[in-house]
């Protein structure tokens, strides 16, 4: 305790090199914190959006991920709502969804495209997926209308001139290869932030993809789940209990999430990497001086019986109360950026390939705070060492007639 | 770190009844530049428990270097040592300042005293060095303190304090753990004359009572004047 005092004390020696140093620690600190909370904020947002979209947990015929079909639910799934209900009934499951995933041309009798489509269950779909679906006209499609019902990206509305009540025709090809037709009535026109989904997309209620692509058969089934962190644990259950069938999670599918994750964790590494050299060479910086102007007393405690790791570990407690110090203050800052980008709505321009931005926010993680204060701390604590240890050993007579 | 010291006061060793440091035929060269200087040659040295020994000699007579290797604090190229016991020759740095954290306490010209310490911590440090309990330490600081007139001074940092009174804090310092040996090295070259007779009477008592053996480099007469023994150097060699 009295070392830390006497730390504290040698700290206050030279107030201004302490306090600047001390603030170079602190903004280190901050910005790693703000980088390392922007990245988390990301992550959560795109796992977030990843789970709404496919589901936690993914299962389907064994070799439907393989992805070659030669027709139409070569590789789909029977019996889909016996599977639905059995899983359906485990406590962490929250909604089971059947999907097919079907393309074709969509046609208002002038013009033709191709589209993307998903044969849902619009009700449950469009409540699950919440604020990700937005309808910027219309709504929903429902379910045993006497017209099918369609929604389209806003991309596709343009291109085929439509709007909600709009008359299209789909074409598709069957599940035994011929080609087949459905009239459908446009219900709402939704906008993904993803001008090259929107192009192509179409979300049309499962029972009339079903028809249109004469089967019974769904493409997969989606779990969502009450916690995110069940994901493992009802995949691995599923799997253990029906062999016959493939079981993919969230994760593994999330092909754009894991991209952004690497590209992200790399940059803000790297980041933090520069901050600590930084908080490294301005720790260097104050005690190297500290440790030339006080070689004299180095000298003076060595002669009186002070061993050169007990002058090292003095040393290394002020660069620790510095650091601790410093990043202390980091922290405050961190959190007040935080606090204030909360309520500040201040939005993120759109991503490469995207049409919507998103808020800048930034996440807390007490984790990340704690082991960005330790590393901060470390890398003062390290830069007196490295500064101290050489004097430590200099020969006592020559530390006493320093001048 | 054991504490090896018996509770203070310890008593009294009889002057001169056995030798605290024993230097024989100690030789040290110095490399200044091009130059090698010769700083002792084959200078031998005892000092018995409870003497105050003078050095004294000009400048480059070698005062300096012999009491730095009385003080374990620099190595001699050639000549052994005895140190409170203990052969010096072979022992590793870690051992020759566990000798000194022990048996040795240093006074020096410039007072040395840790500026960001009170009076009370830096009389109290080799204390802590020595691994003594924090009540034991108090009781024994506060008295050595009140020995050297600033009981009063405790709380205060060394420059609130003149000359005399920081060279006393020094001398407190050295003594406090009742080593085997002191060194002091010019201890009167920064006060003036009274102040400086008062330092050495001091010095002087408080060794006697202790029965520990100082030894003092000097160029000041009327310290080398109130030694029990004085020593002349010049180029390196008694005279």
């Amino acid at each position: 305790m009295k070392s830390l005092l006497f730390a504290w004390k040698n700290v206050l020696r030279n107030r201004r090199r302490s306090l600047m140093a001390l603030l170079i620690t602190a903004v280190g600190t901050a910005a790693m914190l703000i980088g390392g909370g922007f990245a988390l904020f990301n992550y959560e947002s795109l796992r977030e959006m990843t789970a709404r979209d496919i589901g936690h947990v993914i299962v389907a015929e064994r070799d439907y991920f393989g992805g070659d079909e030669d027709v139409p639910m070569q590789h789909g799934l029977s019996g889909s709502d016996e599977w639905a209900q059995r899983f359906g009934s485990y406590p962490e499951v929250r909604a089971v969804l059947p999907r097919v995933q079907f393309s074709g041309l969509i046609s208002n009798g002038d013009k033709s495209a191709v589209f993307v489509g998903s044969g849902i269950v619009p009700e449950a779909e469009f409540r699950l997926r919440g604020p990700q679906m937005n309808f910027i006209a219309g709504e929903p499609p429902a379910t045993g209308a006497p017209v099918p019902e369609v929604a389209l990206g806003n991309e596709l509305a343009k291109m085929m001139k439509a709007s909600p009540g709009s008359s299209l025709t789909l074409l598709a090809t069957t599940t035994e290869g011929n080609l087949n037709a459905v009239d459908v009535v446009v219900k709402g026109i939704v906008n993904t932030g993803v001008p090259d989904i929107d192009k192509r997309l179409v979300f049309a209620d499962l029972a009339s993809v079903q028809k249109l692509l004469l089967t019974d058969k769904v493409g997969s089934l989606s779990l969502y789940l009450k916690d995110i962190a069940d994901t493992d644990a009802v995949a691995a259950r599923i799997s253990a209990a029906q062999p016959q069938l493939a079981v993919r999670t969230w994760l593994d599918l999330a092909v754009f999430y894991k991209a952004v994750k690497n590209l992200y964790n790399r940059i803000f590494g790297m980041l933090g990497i520069i901050m600590l050299v930084i908080v490294l060479f301005a720790m260097t910086n104050t005690l190297g001086m500290a440790v030339v102007e006080r070689t004299r007393e180095i000298g003076t405690l060595r002669a009186i019986g002070t061993l050169p790791g007990e002058i090292v570990r003095n040393f290394v407690l002020e660069g620790a109360v510095i650091g601790g110090f410093g990043a202390f203050l980091g922290m405050l800052m961190a959190a007040a950026v935080t606090v204030f980008l909360l309520f500040a709505g201040i939005e993120m321009p759109p991503p490469p390939g995207h049409s919507n931005g998103h808020p800048l926010y930034i996440n807390f993680s007490a984790c990340l705070y704690a082991i960005a204060g330790m590393l901060v701390i470390a890398a003062s604590a390290g830069a007196a060492w490295l500064v101290s240890a050489k004097a430590a050993r200099k020969p006592i007579t020559e530390a006493l007639a320093h001048v | 770190m054991n504490a090896s010291l018996s509770p203070d006061p310890s008593p009294a060793r009889g002057r001169g009844e056995f030798p605290v440091a024993c230097l024989t035929n100690i030789s040290k060269r110095y490399r200044v530049g091009e130059t090698e200087v010769e700083a002792l040659r084959g200078v031998s040295l005892e000092v018995g428990a409870g003497e105050l020994l003078a050095l004294t000699g000009p400048s480059g007579s070698g005062k300096s270097t012999l009491l730095n290797l009385c003080g374990l604090i620099d190595t001699p190229d050639a000549g052994e040592r005895q140190v409170a016991g203990a052969t010096i020759d072979g022992l590793d740095e870690t051992g020759l300042t566990r000798l000194r954290r022990e048996k040795i306490g240093f006074v020096f010209q410039g007072f040395n005293l840790v500026p960001v310490m009170t009076v009370f911590d830096n009389v109290e440090y080799p204390l802590m060095l020595l691994g003594m309990p924090p009540t034991q330490r108090r009781e024994r600081v506060l008295d050595m303190l009140t020995r050297v007139g600033l009981g009063e001074f405790a709380q205060r940092l060394p420059d609130a304090l003149s000359g005399g009174q920081r060279q006393r804090v020094a001398i407190a310092r050295a003594l406090v753990k009742s080593p085997l040996l002191v060194i002091a090295d010019e201890p009167t070259a920064n006060l003036d004359s009274a102040t400086a007779a008062q330092i050495v009477d001091l010095l002087h008592q408080l060794a006697s009572e202790r029965g520990t053996a100082v030894v003092v480099a000097t160029h000041d007469e009327r310290m080398s004047g109130r030694c029990d023994r004085v020593i002349r150097l010049t180029d390196g060699e008694m005279s």
